[in-house]
């Protein structure tokens, strides 16, 4: 191997310190190898690399000031009145629907397309937009499902985190934050959609997974037993998983209920 | 990554419906880090304060143009620089800004005793960071963006790529010249150490 020029040893002083950074080390490309074993074996290069290191690490820099908590809140505060708010676009009502939903519809509506025409044909725009219409309370149930159903999972997982007895540590992992996190954005959707719909049960259970998504998505990554345990009787999860279920069962007969003409259109989803 | 950038989506979604305050929450996650850029470019307090608010102000109004498949950190990012750049510009030229004096750059070369501290450190850093910001202000603004980014911030090359709006290439020789300035600038304090 050549040796190193000045561009490839900067580029490695950067890259060995994202590797650093980023405790998967999984940042690292073939080159950044190979230079290094060349560095092992070569003075020169290895002589070039420590004083550039030697340079760059000593210009770090002044730290920059901390800007407190309360800081997006506060920068907020002040831009707020200043700013119109933006007029929604009328025209697109398709617009305002989450975009999984859209998507979700189009497929939806693409695969009844085929039994749409002939009904076109005869009876016009209304029976579409009825179809149009039950479709979208097809596809929002079924997203709807599988929504609750990753939160059950979620649920039953947090349970066996706090009660196994066979935990050699005090500390659990949680791999479950960055699922609740998804969730988390996810359930605001539903919130927002069956604010609409005027249904207590689903309104009151989505609320409740909300407030507990938050803490598990917020948890630190070594929360012992006694703290999941804690969170779980705080949040009453035992509660919410028993509301889920109870409004899957509700889903799943609705579901079935409305899946009439649009049903054939499913099997090809 | 990928979910902060689907919720940042969402919340642009709603803002663009009417709802102003969703804003809000964009502003919260991500002006400590506008503001963090900010202030590397600046080196002014007061003025990546400033810099923040006029940020989040131009996002705003540009929102409706904003592309929903690009990165609205990195869009942001963008226009924080943008803003950074002018403010300091607009301080260079009422000439409030205390042009770091010059240094007789071949001629000093101070015994390094790294790891000491007392009066010799406090003066060697001293010294470092005068030749640091000399040689910043040497660096083009894209040089400047770059450097701060990847030497300061730990950006990846990808997203300073993103954020100057050139092919990633052109990135990493910004952050190789401006590399070389820094290190013209400091290296003469090792000669004989
Ligand atoms: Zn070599």
């Amino acid at each position: 191997m050549k040796h190193l020029n000045e561009e490839e040893l900067v580029e490695l002083y950067y890259e060995s310190r994202d590797a650093q950074a980023d405790e998967q080390g999984s940042n690292l490309h073939m080159n950044h190898v190979l230079a290094e074993k060349h560095m092992q074996q070569c003075e020169a290069c290895a002589t070039a690399y420590d004083g550039l290191a030697r340079v760059l690490a000593s210009a770090e820099g002044e730290p920059v000031p901390e800007r407190g908590a309360e800081y997006g809140a506060q920068v907020w505060q002040a831009i707020r009145s200043s700013l119109p708010v933006y007029e929604p676009k009328r025209r697109h009502i398709w617009a305002m629907w989450p975009r999984w939903a859209y998507a979700m519809a189009g497929i939806l509506l693409l695969a009844g397309t085929f039994y749409a025409g002939k009904i076109w044909e005869r009876t016009h725009t209304t029976t579409v937009a009825q179809n149009a219409r039950q479709g979208r309370e097809r596809v929002v149930l079924f997203v709807l499902d599988g929504h609750l159903d990753r939160s059950e999972r979620l649920l039953v997982q947090l349970s066996h985190a706090a009660d196994d007895p066979g935990a050699k540590s005090e500390t659990v992992s949680l791999p479950l934050q960055s699922e609740a996190r998804q969730l988390l954005a996810d359930n605001r959707l539903y919130r927002q959609s069956v604010a609409q719909a005027k249904d207590p049960l689903l309104a009151g259970a989505l609320d409740h997974l909300e407030r507990v998504l938050v803490e598990v998505a917020n948890s630190p990554d070594d929360l012992s037993t006694a703290d999941v345990e804690q969170m779980e009787k705080e949040l009453n999860t035992d509660g919410l998983l028993f509301e889920i279920r109870v409004l899957r069962a509700r889903v799943a007969d609705q579901a079935k209920e409305r899946s009439g003409a649009i049903d054939r259109g499913r099997t090809t989803l | 990554m990928r979910n902060m950038g689907n919720a940042d989506q969402e919340l642009i979604r709603r803002v663009l419906a009417g709802e102003k305050d969703a804003y809000g929450l964009l502003v919260s996650a991500h002006s400590e880090a506008v503001f963090r850029v900010a202030y590397r470019i600046t080196e002014n307090e007061a003025d990546a304060d400033e810099v923040v608010q006029e940020t989040f102000l131009r996002g705003y109004r540009a929102l409706d143009r904003f592309d929903s498949r690009a990165n609205f950190k990195t869009w942001i990012y963008r226009i924080g620089v943008n803003c950074a750049l002018d403010a300091r510009k607009a301080r260079q030229k009422a000439g409030a800004v205390a042009i770091a004096e010059e240094f007789e750059e071949e001629q000093v070369a101070v015994q390094l005793a790294d790891r000491e501290a007392g009066p010799e450190r406090i003066l060697l850093d001293r010294e470092i960071e005068g030749r640091r910001r000399k040689a910043m202000e040497r660096m083009t603004e894209s040089e400047r963006t770059a450097f701060v980014l990847r030497h300061m911030e730990g950006s990846s090359m990808e997203e300073i790529a993103a954020v100057l709006g050139v092919e990633p290439n052109t990135a990493k020789q910004a952050v190789f010249r401006a590399v070389q300035k820094l290190r013209r600038s400091l290296a003469p304090l090792w000669v004989k150490a």
